[in-house]
């Protein structure tokens, strides 16, 4: 139990005043209700439960941080406060301060925002996670998260709207804020409001307002929109900002006060756009390659299955004679090899990479469980698939198309949530239905292109094929452009992150998108040329015109792909915090990775690294757990 | 828990196993906060908290006492006694017994070749007020050279200076009480938020229950400014002149306090003659202030019931910076605002034991605020002492700045360096290499052993630090408070007491083969401070009634607290102790304080056509001074790992300098390398930057001298800025200069 002290000044403990039923969302504050058996079960923190006269009388109510914008001095005190409470890796903090500005000299104004995890109503994090690492307990409605369970996916990351929770690329995991529920439990305010030298932070019952103070606020500029998650922090601002603040780190957001909204909303800040440029090598030897790699090699493969059992089972010609030839079988397991490298390299990026079988452990809430159940299914159909295409009797036949059909049923349930995964509202750029379109049409072009180039290399392909293959691709590719040129419209002047998203994509990576968009509009050509005349055309000018053309639009498409795809994780702007200077600043964390500085470990920068496959504990957690255990934890895959 | 999560699992939060607290004083800056140390079962320090009870902090710190515990055994530590013939010879490990041997023989060396007053110690605001009294004594009394002095010149001397001059000593008249009562609150140049956030806390503390005016004279819009009711944003270097215009109004209105100037003043003629010429249109000319505004803020200050005033290094560091205090003690003194709850002019010190050093280091004079000057003042250290009294000198010697020009003229050939590293701290780091590089003999005795002067040492001595060591340290309201040893010093590094108790005993062999009596020199901290505390009986600052004892169980006394008091059975106060309470209670012989009239002259560099910016300086709140110490702690160092530029937008725009981009700075005395971070909070001619970071700001400061008190002006000089085309080349250099 935390040692209290007896002599704890006033700022430190908690008042218990717990005046209000209902939160401004219209959700109960009261989370568990005398008679609850969610009262019933032990809350043990750090091995033991206080006893019951040390219990907060608000326990069971929901908690939250107020901060008084106004008065925050940006002094640090309250994440170090927190650093030194929780032992947190210097490139990681629980809690941070970032800061926003407005006007210009004398008439300048400056704003600290000293953000950690807001204990939302709606936690984003908890649903998105696959592994169940999040708990949102009744008890001040914490919202807690397990690191021992966690395996390091960072998907609470991308839906958190507030930079909550960090991932550790140094110990491979994702820790978080725990609302010093140790504190709390002996009647004491969390340490980082126990810190605050400006008066700035306090805790409480939520929508109590602290002594002193007025506005119970659910925004503040800066912040990003409350309405994703409802968040359970208030805020009061009293002082005049311009209708224009700037964030101070390398970002180029600012934030308009929007009249109708009554709040300020996130837009594209020109005066820092960077300048112009191919970024390449940065584009291509980032960390998020993994998610391209798996992205693409699984719609392509996915596409591929799709069109040849579809056209095999409907007799759908032409592509029904690739289902007949000599080539299926082999087609087959290189596409089994091509959906394991990408799961492969999916794995790996986990910061812990053995505990994938976790993946499926919240089928209930989160879109990547569901993600990796459909794609595994569909990986499991299409190995049965390629290895029952190895025997040519009726059983194996049937057992053949029971696994096709698993693999589809996968394909479709896996490609569904591939995609709904990245429709999140913390992250404008993705969300929006391009990204579906991009995948779809991923799975059309790639897939199509697939399967003509091993029709070409298997030396089954005619004129009749290329063509239809050709089409397919040129309806993928058509749907990616109108994709690209809706979101453009759409996005590059919206009031979100996602116009700067376009502003990376117009200017970091400037000459890369055009190359793509070059790459894209030759294939959609190309394409849509090949379909049109190669049935004209005839087997005639299959080696001398088709097959070129076709194997030119298959690495054309690819490169496309291959860009867009990276554009695609390079370019999303996430609604977090506004960073500082160095600290959270995300220009200066590139920086110090690139140059070196981050290889001093009082510098706060680490870097991005992989983790082994540690099949020790692997073997321990399979050893050490029983089978009963192990009933419990599959039948909690679908109970929760 | 909700979610219709099925299984409850056990939360399990990061613990630290502290099995016991230690309560000592934090060693950062002036604000003299309690600390408890939590130690584990092996006694390694492995937390710190505020300590609940003491009355300056009440549970809080800041982000640097936070961290405290981890500079203990931080890279860089001192462990082994070194010593070389040259400069760029390879460090030689020796023991402590030859090192001092070394250092006792080069210091007499160089006395006897080229004068006593040849060899140079310069020591610090650092270390514990019993180590000051130590090292003064054996300065004075042995050694016997004159130009010692400490650090505390580039950072408290304008206001020693200052308050000697109005009121006839040393010593900050109010205290952090004050807050509670003020009614009226002008902080000149004193951005707290950032440089003493914790003493901030307790004046937001006040002004939330009481609300009062803050003005804020910056020329920066700092936290401070921009939270304050009002803030001038004043040219840089002119505070005087606003000053003089504010006393102007308050003449020319009658708002002065009649009474109170007739029975504890003299000078008051003088000073009208002198401030009947700054009118506010004449003062706004040159300030950059409305000539409202000063009349405005003259009339309320006057009007207040109690005006309190403080300030910090943007009134010390400038070239008028001893006048700057006279000038603040000025509107105190006519107003009646001197010694009175919430009426006070505050000096906020910088470092934690500046004052102790001010008291007892006998630096500029003698132990307990003595003059060299004052022949009563020499006979009674030297009686006390046992020493000749013509042994004495009669004024007192170089201050730190004038000892390095004497380097340079080849006056002063060895030098002792105590706890400072002038190399990355004195302006003009051009100069001050050259300077270290005539000197034929160098000792640095640092706690840490890659202090960057030690590359000009022939010898280095390492010391223990904070609370490796035992002893008192003096705060701004004047708190003397308790540190204590809670773990041993790395390796073969002592405490500083222990280093000076050693070469005296080599001093004191030599009196004894003169035949003269030995000096005493106590070897533990409580026996210093029970010798040294005689000398402050009946004094300004008598400290007679306390012992460590006391100290310690009261979380620091304030002084006075004379044996008398203790005597009768009052204890001491929690706090609200002042100074010149009682009318005419002033130090001048004729206890009166004295309105000093402030001509004023503008000497600063100014921004021209080859230089077109202002290049003002200043403190971060997570960095202590040279680094040597945060920028080792991680969780400090990372909220700003370089030396980094503020830029205002619209010069950065037509300059065409990015967002995070390295520039390169150039001033009249040499270049610097910092990264570009555009923010209105300066004007289109300023930049500011940071002075913590070693081969960086100083190479470009200037670094004028007070008249009266040397301390420079660290913020006030031109530079210009220059794209720099090759960014990775600048990162290298950047991050080069930036090596431990």
């Amino acid at each position: 139990m935390f040692e209290r002290r007896d002599n704890e000044p006033e700022y430190a403990v908690l008042t218990g005043k717990a005046t209000k039923e209902k939160t401004q969302w219209g959700a109960d504050i009261e989370l568990a209700p005398e008679g609850s058996p969610l009262r019933d079960e032990p809350f043990i923190v750090n091995g033991d439960e206080p006893g019951h006269n040390l219990r907060n009388p608000n326990r069971y109510k929901q908690h939250g941080f107020y901060f008084n914008a106004d008065n925050c001095i940006g002094c640090h005190a309250c994440e170090t406060a927190c650093a030194e409470k929780n032992g947190t890796a210097s490139h990681i903090a629980f809690r941070s301060v970032g800061i926003v500005e407005c006007g210009t000299y004398p008439a300048y104004r400056r704003l600290n925002i000293s953000m950690a995890c807001n204990h939302c109503e709606d936690p984003v994090c908890l649903k998105g996670c696959p592994t169940r690492a999040y708990t949102k307990f009744a008890e001040y409605g914490a919202v807690l998260q397990d690191p021992d369970i966690c395996f390091g996916c960072g998907y609470c990351t991308w839906v958190c709207p507030y930079n909550a929770p960090q991932l550790d690329p140094v110990a491979g995991h994702v820790s978080k804020c725990n609302m010093c529920v140790d504190r709390l439990e002996v009647g004491l305010k969390p340490a980082c409001v126990a810190a605050c030298l400006g008066n700035a932070l306090d805790f409480g019952v939520i929508e109590e307002i602290p002594e002193n103070r007025v506005q119970a606020e659910l925004s503040i500029p800066g912040f990003p929109d409350p309405s994703i998650t409802h968040p359970n922090i208030r805020f009061q601002q009293l002082k005049t900002l311009e209708p224009e603040v700037k964030r101070v780190d390398s970002v180029p957001v600012k934030y308009r006060l929007d009249e109708d909204k009554g709040r300020y909303v996130a837009e594209a800040d020109h005066d820092k756009a960077p300048p112009v440029e191919w970024n390449l090598k940065k584009l291509l030897t980032s960390h998020e390659m993994a998610h391209v790699a798996f992205t693409l090699s699984a719609q392509a493969v996915m596409g591929a299955f799709a069109l040849l059992i579809f056209s095999g089972w409907f007799s759908i010609a032409p592509l029904a004679q690739v289902a007949d030839s000599g080539i299926f079988a082999p087609l087959l397991w290189v596409m089994v090899a091509l959906a394991a490298f990408g799961l492969f390299k999916l794995n790996m990026h986990l910061g812990r990479p053995h505990r994938f079988y976790r993946g499926f452990y919240n089928l209930k809430w989160s879109p990547v469980s569901r993600e990796i159940a459909g794609v595994s299914a569909f990986f499991a159909g299409l190995v049965g698939s390629a290895f029952f295409s190895l025997f040519d009797n009726a059983f194996t036949s049937v057992l053949g198309n029971l696994s096709a059909a698993l693999a589809l049923a996968g394909a479709a349930y896996g490609g569904y949530y591939m995609y709904k995964l990245y429709r999140i509202p913390a992250r404008p750029y993705w969300n929006h239905w391009h990204t579906g379109a991009s995948f779809l049409g991923t799975a059309l072009s790639l897939g199509s292109l697939l399967i003509g180039v091993a029709a070409l290399i298997g030396g089954v392909a005619d004129a009749a094929l290329i063509g239809a293959l050709s089409g397919i691709a040129f309806l993928g590719l058509l749907l990616e452009a109108a994709g690209i040129i809706v979101q453009y419209r759409q996005q590059h002047q919206a009031s979100s992150e996602a116009a700067v998203s376009w502003l990376f994509m117009t200017t970091t990576y400037g000459r890369t998108f055009q190359l793509r968009l070059g790459l894209l509009g030759i294939a959609v050509l190309l394409s849509g040329g090949l379909a049109s005349t190669a049935p004209l055309a005839g087997d005639t000018a299959l080696s001398s015109v088709l097959l070129p053309a076709f194997l030119l639009l298959a690495l054309v498409a690819l490169a496309q792909s291959l860009l867009g795809r990276a554009l695609f994780f390079a370019v999303v702007v996430p609604t977090t915090m506004p960073g500082a200077y160095f600290w959270k600043n995300p220009g200066f964390i590139e920086h110090a990775r690139e140059v070196g500085l981050a290889d001093w470990p009082q510098i706060g920068v680490a870097y991005e690294q992989h983790h082994k496959f540690d099949v020790k504990e692997l073997l321990k957690t399979i050893r050490e757990t029983t089978w009963e255990e192990k009933w419990d934890q599959f039948k909690r895959i679908f109970t929760g | 828990m909700l979610f219709g999560r099925t299984k409850k699992n056990p939360v399990n939060l990061p613990t630290k196993e502290v099995v016991d607290w230690q309560t000592v004083t934090c060693g950062y800056c002036s604000t003299g906060c309690s600390i408890d140390v939590g130690l584990d079962i092996d006694g390694k320090p492995i937390s710190c908290r505020g300590n609940a009870e003491a009355d300056v902090n009440r549970g809080k710190l800041c982000l640097k006492g936070i961290f405290e515990y981890e500079i203990f055994r931080s890279p860089g530590r001192g462990t082994r006694v070194l010593e070389r013939d040259h400069i760029r010879s390879p460090w030689q490990q020796t023991n402590w017994d030859s090192a001092l041997d070394r250092l006792y023989s080069e210091i007499r060396r160089i006395q006897k070749k080229y004068g006593p007053d040849s060899f140079a110690i310069i020591s610090t605001g650092q270390m514990l007020n019993e180590e000051f009294y130590t090292l003064g004594k054996l300065t004075r009394g042995l050694i016997g050279t004159n130009n010692y002095d400490g650090n505390t010149t580039l950072c408290m001397a304008s206001a020693v200076s200052g308050y000697k001059r109005s009121f006839g000593s040393d010593g900050p008249p109010g205290c952090y009480e004050d807050f509670e009562h003020t009614d009226y609150l002008i902080a000149w140049g004193s951005n707290m938020p950032e440089q003493h956030p914790v003493m901030y806390w307790r004046l937001k503390e006040a002004h939330e229950k009481r609300g009062f005016p803050i003005i804020a004279v910056d020329p920066r819009v700092t936290m401070l400014a921009q939270n304050a009711s009002l803030h001038l944003p004043i040219n840089p270097g002119t505070d005087v002149p606003l000053m003089n215009a504010m006393m102007h109004v308050i003449f020319a209105e009658g708002l002065e306090d009649k009474e109170y100037i007739e029975k504890n003043c003299t000078g008051l003629e003088e000073l009208k003659a002198e401030v009947a010429k700054w009118t506010p249109d004449r003062a706004s000319q040159i300030t950059g202030i409305h000539p409202d505004t000063i009349v405005t803020v003259a009339r309320a200050f006057a009007r207040a019931k109690a005006a309190m005033q403080v300030w910090t290094m943007g009134i010390n560091q400038s070239t008028h910076g001893s006048d700057g205090v006279v000038g603040i003690n000025n509107l105190a003194l006519i107003t009646g605002n001197v010694g009175k709850p919430g009426g006070t002019p505050l000096s906020i010190t910088g470092q934690c034991n500046a004052m102790g050093t001010r008291e007892w280091g006998s630096t500029s004079g003698l132990p307990n605020f003595r003059y060299l000057e004052n022949e009563e003042h020499r006979k009674e250290v030297a009686a006390f002492w046992g020493i000749d009294e013509e042994f004495l000198p009669r004024k007192r010697g170089l201050t730190q700045t004038d000892i390095y020009k004497a380097m340079e003229a080849g006056e002063i050939k060895g030098l002792w360096l105590i706890a400072t590293n002038p190399l990355t701290s004195l302006p003009d780091t051009d100069r001050v290499r050259r300077a270290m590089e005539q000197l034929e003999f160098c000792c640095v005795q640092d706690c840490y052993e890659d202090a960057e002067s030690t590359q000009y040492a022939h010898l280095y001595l390492p010391a223990g630090t904070w609370a490796e060591k035992h002893g008192v340290m003096t705060n701004t309201e004047r708190r003397v408070n308790l540190v204590k040893p809670i773990i041993d010093p790395p390796g073969d590094a002592k405490p500083d007491l222990w280093v000076f108790n050693r070469l005296a005993e080599r001093f004191n062999a030599e009196r004894e083969r003169e035949g003269k009596p030995p000096l005493t020199f106590p070897e533990t901290a409580p026996e210093v401070f029970d010798e040294m505390k005689q000398l402050s009986k009946g004094r300004l600052s008598d400290s007679t009634g306390m012992d460590h004892e006391l100290i310690e169980k009261h979380r620091g006394i304030q002084w006075p607290y004379p044996a008398e008091l203790r005597e009768k059975g009052i204890p001491p106060k929690k706090g609200g102790v002042r100074l010149y309470e009682k009318p005419a209670s002033f130090c001048h012989p004729d206890g009166r304080a004295k309105l000093i009239p402030l001509p004023w002259e503008d000497n600063n560099e100014h921004p021209d056509e080859e230089y077109p910016f202002w290049l003002n300086t200043g403190r971060l709140v997570e960095h202590w001074h040279g680094r040597s110490k945060t920028g080792k702690v991680a969780n400090n160092n990372k909220f700003s790992p370089i030396p980094f530029i503020e830029i205002n937008p619209d010069a950065a725009r037509d300059l065409g300098i990015r967002h995070g981009e390295y520039v390169r700075l150039v001033s009249r005395r040499g270049d610097a390398v910092a990264m570009a971070m555009p923010t209105g909070r300066v004007p289109y001619n300023m930049v500011f930057m940071p002075f913590h970071f070693h081969n960086a700001t100083n190479r470009l400061t200037l670094g004028l001298l007070d008249p009266h008190s040397r301390q420079p002006a660290y913020k006030q000089q031109a530079v210009r800025i220059e794209k720099m085309p090759d960014q990775e080349e600048a990162a290298r250099l950047c991050m080069e200069m930036r090596k431990f």
